[in-house]
């Protein structure tokens, strides 16, 4: 119990400290899984707005697979894009392996579909109504599709705040394509992982703490916004 | 000045042909009451009136051109049509921007905006309402909401959808003085449907009757689901399961326990004041009079409604008030057995 509450004492002094260590990993966290969630989310929402929303042939077909393309282990994603990306792959010659450019790249691969599928859920819940109550009331095509896209917004900010979790706190992509490189590729996550090889907790520790803190106030911050739109 | 036309029109899903009229004309400026039941077809009706549905076949002309397919050409269309839904949605914005959302659309400058905004408001009685959030307003308050959202773009036909079915009684007597008001004081063209026959009697100016997706009737809505009953003396038409009205002759293509639906002229029943003194005879009471150009509306209460229409004679010769006792006899040629499209 005692080993317990000295790594959690000591992790407690070290993220007081402003530990530059610590500090650089977590940056390198947040821009890499802050980049790869735009990127994404400039995928996925529109992906999965026009799979719910058009006409779109195959829907079903698409839906199942962004479905299937949830459950893709980080691992083989990392494995793929390294094949591509390694000095004998196609993308070779652009050297991007073991940099944050490679992280993004396999971070974005697995969230875009979490992404595009959480927003086709989102969009097809919205009532069928307003789509036709923006239309009587004079609303083109695109102020249709709009209006539909302003009532999905907290189910879609949802599934951007759920891809970012995964992002941050995924360690397969981050530890085969960035290496794991102190101050440049080292996250959060490959540091702990790290950290707790060398059996050293404290710092591990340390780092677990600040991404519950990141994910906390992230869905605190959600709910708020929520909170104040829907009342 | 007809403002709709409809001819030979047709609207299916897959096989299935839900509505189909051969001629309806809708004029300009008239308020018009869409009864039937169930499934009869009033909502596919509106949602073509409304230019948000095409017809499969057939032909539907508005202000004498015919409406094509053309996206561009239906915007324009449906620009000058409102439909409001049986049960409204708002935006998940304020009560205000509701109401501006139209009008943004349309291009209005902001100050024009806001007083189009204003009077909307006024006109149903929300102006307090004005920043609140619309999701929170009751069920009533919201149908008057869908109605200042639609007043607000001066639309030349407002299409309603059941406007007061699910709203409390005073909410149902406010709305019901807000169309009347629209349609005299702005000269919209309205059209609502109902299953309540005495608002659509007091309402509106004409009635259109649907039955299985046909037109059974454009000038009265004495239509109901009928039984014969032979067992008594003379025999008996139930209505709707609550009135039995009886027969001086027996309807031919009915059976005996059969369910059919009949439609009875108005100007065929006789209506005498007083309780009834022959067997072929049914006792009602008057609940409204109105004048409906030479003739007089009287619809009474018989276990179901029935409109009754007098000319001023006959009218004269039997002075019934509201709230007098009547009795109404059916002619044989006044009953003709609905004959619904399969």
């Amino acid at each position: 119990m005692s080993f317990f509450l000295d790594s959690f004492a000591a992790a407690g002094r070290l993220v007081w400290a402003l530990d530059p260590e610590l500090f650089t990993i977590v940056r390198v966290s947040l821009s890499v899984s802050c980049l790869a969630t735009v990127i994404a989310a400039a995928g996925g929402i529109p992906l999965g707005f026009f799979v719910a929303y058009g006409r779109v042939p195959g829907r079903r077909a698409i839906i199942t697979l962004l479905n299937t393309l949830l459950a893709l282990p980080t691992v083989v994603i990392g494995l793929f894009v390294y094949m591509f990306i390694s000095r004998r792959g196609i993308l070779g010659p652009l050297d991007l392996l073991y940099t944050q450019q490679a992280m993004v790249i396999g971070q974005v691969i697995l969230i875009v579909p979490l992404i595009a599928a959480l927003t086709v859920a989102a969009v097809s819940r919205v009532d069928e109504r307003y789509r036709r109550t923006a239309q009587t009331l004079g609303a083109g095509p695109w102020q249709t599709a709009l209006v539909v896209l302003r009532e999905g917004r907290f189910g879609i900010a949802a599934a951007v705040i759920s891809a970012f979790g995964r992002v941050i706190s995924e360690i397969g992509i981050s530890m085969m394509l960035g290496g794991n490189i102190k101050g440049f590729t080292r996250t959060m996550t490959t540091a702990m992982a790290l950290e707790y090889d060398k059996g050293a907790f404290t710092l591990a520790v340390a780092l677990g703490l600040v991404l519950m803190a990141i994910s906390l106030g992230m869905n605190v911050v959600f709910n708020l916004v929520q909170g104040r739109a829907g009342r | 000045m007809s403002l709709y036309q409809l001819e030979h029109l047709t609207r299916a899903y897959g096989r299935r042909i839900v509505l189909a009229i051969d001629h309806l004309e809708i004029e300009a400026g008239r308020m018009y009451a869409l009864l039937g039941p169930n499934g009869a077809g009033k909502t596919t009706l509106l949602n073509l009136l409304a230019f948000l549905d095409e017809p499969t076949t057939g032909s539907l002309r508005f202000c004498g051109k015919p409406v094509g397919s053309d996206r561009v050409e239906r915007l324009a269309l449906r620009r000058q049509v409102v439909l409001v839904d049986q049960h409204p949605i708002m935006f998940s914005t304020s009560v205000a921007a509701n109401i501006e959302f139209g009008l943004k659309i349309r291009k209005i400058d902001r100050t024009a905006r806001q007083r189009a905004v204003q009077a909307a408001l006024e006109t149903v009685g929300l102006e307090r309402y004005r920043a609140a959030r619309a999701h929170e307003l009751s069920g009533g308050e919201t149908q008057r909401l869908a109605l200042a959202r639609a007043l607000a773009l001066a639309p030349t036909v407002l299409l309603c959808d059941e406007p007061t079915a699910s709203v409390d009684t005073e909410n149902q007597a406010k709305i019901a003085a807000l169309l009347r008001r629209i349609n005299t004081e702005q000269g919209t063209t309205i059209v609502f449907t109902s299953h309540d026959r005495l608002q659509a009697a007091s309402l509106a100016e004409r009635t259109v009757v649907l039955e299985s997706g046909r037109l059974t009737a454009t000038t009265y809505e004495n239509h109901y689901a009928c039984t014969l009953d032979e067992t008594l003396v003379p025999p008996r038409l139930v209505l709707h399961g609550q009135a039995a009205i009886p027969l001086t002759a027996l309807p031919a293509g009915l059976q005996p326990g059969q369910t059919g639906r009949v439609a009875i002229d108005p100007t065929r029943i006789r209506l005498r004041t007083g309780a009834p003194t022959e067997a072929t005879e049914c006792p009602g009471r008057v609940v409204l009079l109105m004048a409906e150009g030479a003739q007089i509306r009287v619809t009474v209460d018989i276990g179901v409604l029935v409109v009754v229409l007098l000319d001023r004679e006959r009218y004269r010769a039997q002075r019934p008030a509201v709230g007098d006792t009547v009795s109404l006899g059916f002619a044989a040629d006044a009953l003709s057995l609905a004959q619904p499209s399969a």
